[in-house]
């Protein structure tokens, strides 16, 4: 069987250094202008931990040098003709159309967290009716104010995703220009903020981050921003590809 | 979750030693082929299931209750700035800042990986994602394929 990384226009490949998923060599399998990166694999059950790493370690070793379209981490296909009859074959309109968007461009990644203290103690201050449940469901033994408990944590669970919502909306609003494109993903975590990524010219890496400082300075210390990159453009790549001859067809 | 000790405004490179960050990056990220045969990754699925924020659940609702109720307002008022908040957590003194919510979330994150358990948490959250192994027939993930399942790995690539 064959594990695939990524795909990249042929003849652009710098030598892959990094081992790939159960330790095996990077090969390309070529069709056409492009080529997808692949290793053999053997086994059928892959530890994740460390095979994730492998995944991420062979596009990021690529992805310094030229513009490559992750595959998303666990695909295995049969063989070499089912890399080109599968993949390459029957997307290579739309591979070419992705590679020459996404060419000179890396991903941005912008996350937030809250400390939950200080968020909560924030949410108590600004909205009376939580406080009041508060002082309430406090003076009452734990037993007996059971439902009271859910309902004041439903409330501040509504608070905490107005404010979320708020602040994920605000980052956009101050980031997305310095961008080409972005896309708003799930927050991991439960204190969690949000979650954005960004597609941003290589040249511009600077002044996106200039953008990202000056928001930094607007959020204050409400919450904790975390500015990751460059990577390949994993949040970008994300068509749903077709299969070369459906067999339900 | 590692706490950035870089100065505002400089760009961090991930850190694939943790492994927060690569899940965070690549987990449910990158082209989809439909045709493709998924192998088993034990540990990841439910990773990604129980990292993901469950916000309506009464489970949260009391956690939230119980982080609120033994909430101090007068010293939560004195919060530290932004230096000493990292201070205290890159150097290990963020238990007592993370309980409650947060927590739960973790326990649940480093806990066991039996296969049963996996496949309940699937059910639970009727996610959809349950690639691992034989289940990949209904809808392939949650970004909504209309074209998934259906298809088995076996020797489709055959006609060319």
């Amino acid at each position: 069987m064959i594990y695939v990384y990524g795909v990249l226009r042929r003849g652009r490949r710098a030598q892959v250094a990094a081992a790939g998923v159960e330790q095996a060599p990077i090969r390309g399998v070529e069709h056409g202008d492009v080529v997808a990166l692949v290793s053999d694999l053997d086994g059928t059950v892959l530890a994740a931990a460390r095979e994730v790493r492998a995944h991420w370690g062979v596009l990021d070793e690529v992805a310094r040098s030229v513009t490559v379209l992750p595959v998303r981490f666990g695909t295995v296909l049969e063989d070499d003709d089912a890399v080109r009859s599968s993949l390459l074959e029957p997307n290579a309109e739309r591979i070419t159309e992705l590679l020459h968007v996404l060419d000179g461009r890396v991903q941005l990644n912008v996350r937030a967290h809250y400390d939950e203290e200080r968020l909560l103690a924030d949410i108590i201050r600004a909205s009376p009716t939580v406080a009041a449940m508060r002082e309430r469901v406090k003076g009452l033994p734990a037993q007996a104010a059971y439902y009271q408990r859910i309902r004041l944590g439903e409330l501040v669970a509504g608070e905490v995703a107005r404010v979320r919502e708020d602040d994920a909306r605000r980052a956009l609003e101050a980031l997305d220009p310095h961008a080409v494109a972005s896309r708003v993903e799930e927050p991991r975590g439960a204190d969690g903020a949000f979650a954005l990524a960004f597609l941003v010219e290589r040249g511009a890496v600077d002044a996106f981050g200039a953008a990202v400082a000056r928001f930094r300075e607007q959020a204050g210390d409400r919450v904790r921003i975390r500015f990751v990159g460059p990577l390949p453009p994993y949040s970008f790549a994300d068509d749903e590809l077709r299969a070369g001859s459906p067999a339900w067809a | 979750m590692s706490i950035a000790t870089t100065p505002r405004g400089y760009i961090e490179r991930p850190r694939p030693s943790g492994l927060a960050d690569v899940i965070d990056v690549i987990l449910d990220k990158g082209l989809v082929i439909d045709a493709y045969v998924r192998v088993a990754l034990i540990g990841i699925e439910i990773l990604t299931i129980d990292a993901r924020i469950v916000i309506a659940s009464v489970d949260t609702y009391l956690r939230f209750a119980e982080a609120v109720n033994r909430l101090d307002i007068a010293q939560a008022n004195q919060q530290p700035g932004l230096p000493e908040l990292m201070e205290e957590v890159t150097s290990g003194g963020a238990s007592s800042k993370t309980k409650g919510v947060i927590e739960g979330v973790k326990e649940k994150i480093t806990g066991g990986d039996e296969d049963e358990d996996e496949e309940d948490k699937e059910k639970d959250k009727d996610e959809g994602k349950s690639q691992s192994r034989s289940r990949r027939s209904s809808s392939s993930s949650r970004s909504g394929s209309s074209r998934s399942g259906s298809r088995s790995r076996s020797s489709s690539k055959g006609g060319s």
